[in-house]
């Protein structure tokens, strides 16, 4: 590839360039963000990731809700703490209020950027395992943050590079989250690749883990063998009941009683968009969280 | 030369406490070794080498056993072997065919094989729980089994909850139309799915046709797992390499979750509970963690990194000697044991890292940071504990005679090293080597699986050459040495 250097090159710069002013509204050009589509959620990226989510910095990713001021500036991004002043760290990044709501896999963010303006008191987080995806995502809020700094516009979404199928334990407390959303995920069609899917029989142990009872999983795809995969994996697991139908699809000709979420799924994710270009089915199963049953 | 044994378990007598059996695999060899002196070996021993064995009567076997098999005609490793906890049984798990295997163990530590189950992954851990009625199977892959210790007629084959594989529908037609599979790589991947379909379904050699669950699973490797029971709640509890320790309810409600236990920076490779209800983990990590694993909370940490560094610099006797920078001694530990016999109060664990010829003792809970050393001729491979009625405490260690004390790649010099040390607590605390209990041992000492000589001759780092000889002594090294392997490298990258 004799232009990838060049390539390389221009969105340094392209990069730098935005970060000369942190007050630059202007929203990132996504032709400079676009990466290779599969990443293996088993390899040993270099991620960072808190040790547990008591130590994780949520107040640099909003900053508007954190509940004191840090004495000295964040390094960019997560940091994990050492053991030395552990109970003063962490309450320098105490934050008021608790991530809610998480897209996993969210890509370039659609869903992101239609949910936070339709739940402005609640936390929203992307998270996605490809690096530069994640750098438009945080880019794309910063602009918006300071395009809509007099309403305080965009302060509750946020988005972490992270590989959530190994580290979600690490972000969140048991029932912690009200929704999980799962929009389009990578089909991973070769057989051996299964236990690469996103969502499986023990994974969807780890959702349950981080769901309160009620909460609900959201799943859309436009692959019809993965929506039966979602379907099979979650019913048989016990922690989750598929919801009403009318949650999914509403009623009649205008969907009335759809869901709110649902309805933004449909249509606000760039995968959603892209399938309604092409005129695909859009499949979507979304499953509640149970109350655990007794323990004897 | 013997291999030495890799794993080292034991069992008291259930009408006498003061009978007890050892038992060991070598290689691809178990050998049980019993206080009343008899020795038994599994697989049965052809003639000739019997003779061998009783003519030398354990003296530890010198040049003359020239009847090596070649490495390739011995049968596969043992990577664990565990007992149930009424001695009956012992089950062990080999590597290279990924199988578990069944015996039935007499009073006399005869060994029946009653069934061998191969798993479709490597198992890392089993574990019974504590009805004895049940294996729990942890492998490679991350996901936990559980099957039935004796496979009953009556099971269903392969009754599973869940199909983890799917079976490869003859009449298969992948729903994703080129329409609507959008990237360029998916696309790629449903023409190969139908060309596939075109062909026949694949292979499906991984199988397995005996009764297996799926209970639960990470997406990491599982390294080591156990099972708990505290009044009528059962527990499981699993570790992996990416730093997580897993609390899950016990089967039947496996798939729930209860908490984590979260703090180790390196990847975990031993879990040890103490009869105090804490839980001691270890791995890469400069500390043991010591946590109450009921509230998911850290209790303490135990300066394992520290104390065996101390231990390393304090020994002339080892080579390499350490690089003047201690910066990057670091521990890998392979083996953590709950030490039988002392009050009630008090837990104690012993520690084993891989390459260092040295058990460490920790007190647990009580906050004391110091460790006891005992210290070893050779690495330290594991360690079998026998109780006597009075509350003694005896240990067996074996020791690896292949490779020099402190190291994992330099072949020792000396072919005579001994395969096995014997210590006993004394009243002071002190661990001291103890002959008495070696005499029980001579004919143990004398068995195992033969390697061939010219595998370990040679100065040369292991796994150098290309040669049968250095290819034998790769395969001594990977039996050996598994854990520090599962340190993450720096820059290893998508
Ligand atoms: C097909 S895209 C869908 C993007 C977005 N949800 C949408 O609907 O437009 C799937 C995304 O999941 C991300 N992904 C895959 N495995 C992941 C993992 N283990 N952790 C986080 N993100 C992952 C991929 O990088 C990719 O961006």
């Amino acid at each position: 590839m004799p232009h990838a250097p060049a390539k390389r090159q221009k969105r340094e710069e392209y990069k730098n360039s935005l970060h000369t002013n942190e007050q630059n509204a202007a929203l990132p050009k996504k032709k400079f963000y676009r990466q290779r589509a599969h990443a293996n959620p088993f390899s040993d990226h270099s991620l960072t990731y808190p040790k547990s989510p008591a130590d994780m910095d949520w107040a640099t990713l909003y900053p508007a809700y954190a509940s004191r001021k840090k004495e000295q500036a964040p390094n960019e991004g997560l940091q994990i703490l050492n053991d030395n002043d552990e109970e003063e760290q962490r309450n320098a990044i105490a934050i008021s209020k608790d991530v809610k709501i998480a897209d996993i896999g969210c890509g370039f963010g659609g869903l992101l950027f239609a949910m936070a303006p339709k739940f402005p008191d609640t936390l929203i987080l992307g998270m996605e395992i490809r690096t530069s995806v994640t750098e438009y995502v945080q880019e794309k809020i910063r602009a918006l943050r300071v395009q809509n700094a007099s309403t305080n516009g965009y302060q509750n979404v946020s988005c972490i590079r992270a590989n959530t199928m190994k580290f979600l334990p690490n972000f969140f407390q048991k029932a912690q989250l009200a929704k999980i959303f799962l929009c389009f995920p990578d089909p991973h069609f070769k057989q051996r690749k299964h236990k690469a899917r996103i969502v499986s029989y023990t994974l969807n142990s780890e959702y349950a883990y981080v769901l309160r009872p009620g909460g609900v999983v959201y799943t859309i795809t436009d692959v019809r063998d993965l929506h039966e995969w979602m379907k099979e994996h979650f019913e048989k697991h016990p922690s989750f009941e598929r919801v009403e139908n009318e949650f999914e699809d509403g009623e009649g000709e205008d969907g009335t009683g759809m869901d709110e979420c649902v309805k933004i799924m449909r249509t606000e994710t760039e995968e959603g968009k892209k399938v309604e270009r092409n005129k695909g089915m859009k499949f979507v199963a979304c499953f509640r969280r149970v109350e655990d049953p007794a323990w004897p | 030369m013997i291999f030495p044994y890799q794993c080292l378990v034991a069992r008291t007598d259930s009408d006498d406490s003061n009978k007890w059996t050892v038992f060991g695999a070598s290689g691809s060899k178990l050998v049980a070794q019993s206080s009343t002196g008899a020795t038994s070996v599994w697989p049965q021993q052809d003639e000739q080498q019997q003779q061998i064995v009783s003519a030398e009567h354990g003296e530890p076997p010198g040049k003359r056993i020239k009847l090596s098999p070649a490495p390739t005609e011995r049968g596969p490793n043992f990577s664990s072997i565990i007992l149930s906890s009424n001695g009956e049984y012992l089950i062990g798990v080999t590597g290279e065919d990924k199988c578990i295997r069944v015996f039935q163990v007499d009073k006399e530590g005869q060994f029946q094989q009653l069934s061998e189950r191969c798993m479709s992954r490597k198992p890392s851990s089993i574990t019974l729980t504590s009805d004895d009625f049940t294996i729990l199977c942890a492998d490679k892959f991350g996901d936990v089994y559980a099957l039935p210790l004796i496979p009953s007629p009556n099971d269903e084959p392969a009754e599973n909850p869940v199909v983890t594989e799917q079976p490869v529908d003859k009449d298969f037609t992948p729903s994703a139309t080129v329409l609507t599979v959008h990237s360029g790589r998916n696309r790629r991947t449903l023409e190969e799915q139908l060309k596939q379909k075109a062909k026949g379904p694949l292979k499906t050699k991984e199988a397995m046709t005996f009764k297996h669950d799926l209970l639960l699973g990470h997406v990491s490797m599982l390294t080591d797992l156990a099972y708990a029971k505290k009044g009528n709640r059962s527990y499981i509890i699993t570790a992996d390499r990416d730093e997580h320790i897993r609390i899950s309810r016990g089967v039947p409600q496996a798939h729930i979750i209860e908490g984590f236990c979260l703090g180790h920076e390196e990847f975990i490779s031993r879990l040890c509970l103490t009869p105090l209800k804490l839980l001691v983990s270890g791995g890469g990590d400069a500390c043991l963690y010591v946590w109450d694993w009921q509230n998911y909370r850290l209790v303490e940490r135990l300066p394992l990194r520290d104390t065996a560094l101390q231990h390393r610099k304090a020994r002339s006797d080892l080579s390499p000697s350490l690089p003047d920078n201690d910066q990057g001694f670091k521990v890998a530990v392979s083996g953590i044991w709950n030490i039988p016999g002392l009050d009630a109060l008090t837990n104690a664990v012993l520690v084993a890292c891989e390459g260092l010829p040295a058990l460490f003792e920790f007190e647990i809970g009580s906050n004391a940071k110091s460790a006891t050393t005992i210290s070893l001729n050779g690495n330290a491979l594991d360690v079998a504990f026998i109780k006597g009625s009075d509350n003694s405490c005896s240990i067996v260690v074996s020791i690896d005679n292949i490779h020099k004390a402190g190291s994992t790649t330099l072949v020792r010099k000396d072919k005579i090293a001994a395969r096995l040390q014997y210590f006993s607590k004394q009243t002071d605390g002190q661990w001291q080597e103890d002959e008495i209990v070696g005499k029980v041992f001579v004919g143990f000492a004398g068995q195992g699986s033969l390697m061939d000589d010219e595998a370990t001759n040679g100065d040369t780092p292991i796994g150098n050459g290309a040669d049968q000889a250095s290819s034998e002594k790769k395969s001594a090294r990977d039996i050996l040495y598994s854990v520090e392997n599962l340190r993450k490298r720096p820059g290893a990258e998508e």
